[in-house]
């Protein structure tokens, strides 16, 4: 377990992002402040919903972890909060961020103590929070996520993220490893290589249909990859049947990569298109993987990737069933090689290299 | 002159200030007599409460008995600093009060985009929000002079939803689901925010979510800026809206920050909602 706060150590922004809810994200964190304590290392802390809350929100059944912080941390959460933790703190900064549970400030605890952690949603605001922690002497933010919320991941918030699954994903052992390969390959999309379609993207803010270097690029229509349907794409299509790219602007969903199948499939076009998107926050997936798209000649890329460190796993699905560690452990390296990935529960869990 | 309470120790009072009793009632699947009494008492003891004491005990059936008791305890809360902090509560207007402070703080139509989104059949939370006819005499957003309200049904895609949003240049996101314990609809809520980042357009949309168990921690977790629940009537979805724009349009006065609302008083789309109502 000592090994999380190396392997995560290059992010001073550090994301934590759960594929569902009670994946064990914040037995995550409260593992990795632990450890960066043990290392009298200065943090930060924010949650982009809450941390340290007694009692699961949608079942009270379930027990929530404690986020234990020592003196001279930081944590961004609500003015109420703050005064119902009773720790001694000084406040840093007014955010000017108010959330349903409160206005956000940034206080810096001058004792030990557990403390519900309730920062900004919105994920500019987050990265503000987070710069603002760093400027105050954190030496590392930890920004928690919510349920499977995955915006503070984005390159334009953070600087690593740390990925948690469980069996909570699903009751069937395979099920559960399926649909975290395809979250982490979502997560790895890679940068896009064309030097020219990167300039487009750059000094372009709207969606944009990218030949060869020489072809003039075509504007698209504002709100064109959220409402087009098969037919407005495949006159497109036919309209440019060299392009190559599809700078996306915003949200790739998945009812336009339908759209985009079946124009496709009604014209087969003479080369691949490969969708270009900011970063992998902003496509959503929910039928099928990026793999799967791959095989129907739909490839995406991203200007900027994600830096995932780390896969944290939690074989209890509270209330419900539970799989051995070791074995969703080995399936899970079997499936998806290159990764580190922890048990932070499992006293006996090894970290198995990154091949 | 009328004892007045310890703000700072404030207790239960009962028979004289600062007395703590508390009266409590439960049933337990005991036969009535002394044994289950006795099992009352014990209970309420370790629930923390001194001298605890059963005056009222009624055999429900065969085997269970319920039990009214009296006891005291021995904690206090501090009133007077939750008082001061500023989290005290700030009444809804009224639908005219709401014409009026859209008039004076936000000076053109509100638009506000609704809809029951992915897989959720249930309209009926989003239409008594948003349609004329409102529901239980108070009318929907559609009949105020200060919103331009769009209702898109139900079964709406989320990328459809924030499309139309961005179209209209809303300035609000209304979202009706039926957020169950097995989780069904929450990945739904989520992914409504995520798209809304993803646009670059959540700092300038204020997105409220609803239905029967929509609380403001659950809101916070999903990241929206409020949450409504039972018993939630256009005009308080109204208050919210206007109070909440006009604080971000610098126009606001701060104690009338929209957050201030009880957490109780925030109510849903659905639910509440009488039964002869659903028809229409």
């Amino acid at each position: 377990m000592e090994q999380l706060a190396e392997l995560t150590a290059p992010a001073r922004r550090l994301a934590l992002v759960g594929l569902a809810k009670n994946t064990g994200k914040t037995e995550t964190l409260a593992a990795l402040l632990r450890e960066l304590q043990a290392r009298g290392r200065r943090v930060g802390v924010t949650s982009v919903g809450r941390d340290g809350e007694e009692r699961d929100v949608i079942d009270i059944r379930i027990e929530k972890p404690r986020v234990e912080l020592c003196a001279g941390s930081l944590v961004a959460t609500t003015d109420a909060l703050l005064r119902a933790g009773a720790i001694p703190h000084e406040i840093v900064s007014e955010t000017g961020v108010r959330t349903p549970l409160g206005r956000v400030l940034i206080a810096r605890l001058l004792a030990r103590g557990t403390i519900e952690v309730a920062g900004p949603s919105a994920a500019a605001d987050v990265r503000e929070v987070a710069d603002t922690m760093l400027a105050h002497g954190a030496e590392q933010v930890l920004i928690d996520g919510a349920i499977d919320r995955r915006a503070a991941s984005s390159p334009a918030v953070s600087d690593g993220l740390v990925m948690s699954t469980g069996a909570t994903l699903h009751e069937e052992i395979e099920q559960v490893v399926g649909r975290t390969r395809d979250a982490v390959e979502l997560v790895r999309l890679p940068e896009l290589n064309q030097q020219h379609v990167r300039e487009i993207a750059a000094s372009n803010a709207a969606s944009m249909l990218v030949g060869g270097p020489e072809e003039e690029p075509l504007t698209l229509h504002p709100r064109f990859v959220l409402t087009s349907t098969a037919p407005d794409i495949g006159q497109l299509l036919r309209a440019r049947p060299t392009a190559s790219h599809l700078v996306v602007r915003g949200a790739l969903c998945e009812p336009f990569l339908a759209e985009l199948l079946s124009a496709r499939k009604l014209a087969p076009p003479p080369r691949e298109l490969e969708l270009v998107v900011a970063d992998p926050t902003k496509v959503f997936l929910t039928d099928h993987g990026v793999d799967w798209y791959r095989r129907q000649g739909i490839s995406m890329t991203v200007l900027t990737s994600i830096d995932l460190r780390a896969l944290t796993v939690n074989p209890v699905a509270p209330q419900s069933h539970r799989f051995d560690s070791p074995r969703l452990r080995a399936m899970l390296e079997e499936a998806i090689p290159g990764l580190p990935m922890l048990d932070v529960r499992d006293p006996t869990h090894h970290l198995v290299p990154a091949a | 002159m009328p004892e007045t309470a310890d703000l700072e120790h404030v207790k239960p009072y009962a028979d004289h200030h600062g007395d703590g009793i508390v009266q409590l009632s439960f049933t337990l699947p005991l036969p009535d007599g002394l044994a289950a009494r006795k099992a009352a008492m014990e209970l309420a003891g370790k629930m923390g409460f001194q001298h605890p004491e059963v005056v009222h005990h009624q055999r429900l059936t065969d085997g269970h008995t319920y039990f009214v008791m009296y006891g005291h305890t021995v904690h206090t809360v501090d009133y007077a600093t939750l008082a001061e902090e500023g989290i005290d509560i700030v009444q809804y207007m009224t639908e005219e009060e709401v014409e009026a402070y859209a008039q004076e703080h936000v000076r053109r139509p509100i638009v506000v985009v609704g809809a029951s989104t992915g897989t959720d059949t249930h309209s009926v939370g989003i239409d008594a929000m948003l349609n004329l006819k409102g529901f239980h005499g108070h009318k929907g957003l559609e009949g105020y002079r200060a919103f331009e309200a769009h209702n898109l049904g139900s079964q709406v895609p989320n990328g459809a939803l924030v499309a139309k949003a961005i179209e209209l240049e809303a300035d609000a996101i209304l979202v009706s689901q039926t957020v169950t314990q097995q989780n069904l609809h929450i990945h739904n809520l989520t992914e409504l925010v995520e798209i809304v980042e993803a646009e670059g357009r959540r700092r300038e949309t204020i997105l409220a979510c609803g239905g029967p168990r929509v609380s403001n921690e659950l809101a916070k977790e999903l990241g929206y800026d409020a949450g409504f629940s039972k018993g939630t009537y256009p005009h308080h979805l109204a208050t919210f809206l206007v109070r909440e724009l006009a604080a971000r349009l610098g126009q606001g006065e701060p104690e009338e920050d929209a957050r201030d609302l009880p957490p109780a008083g925030r109510a849903a789309f659905a639910d509440h909602i009488p039964r002869g109502n659903l028809a229409g």
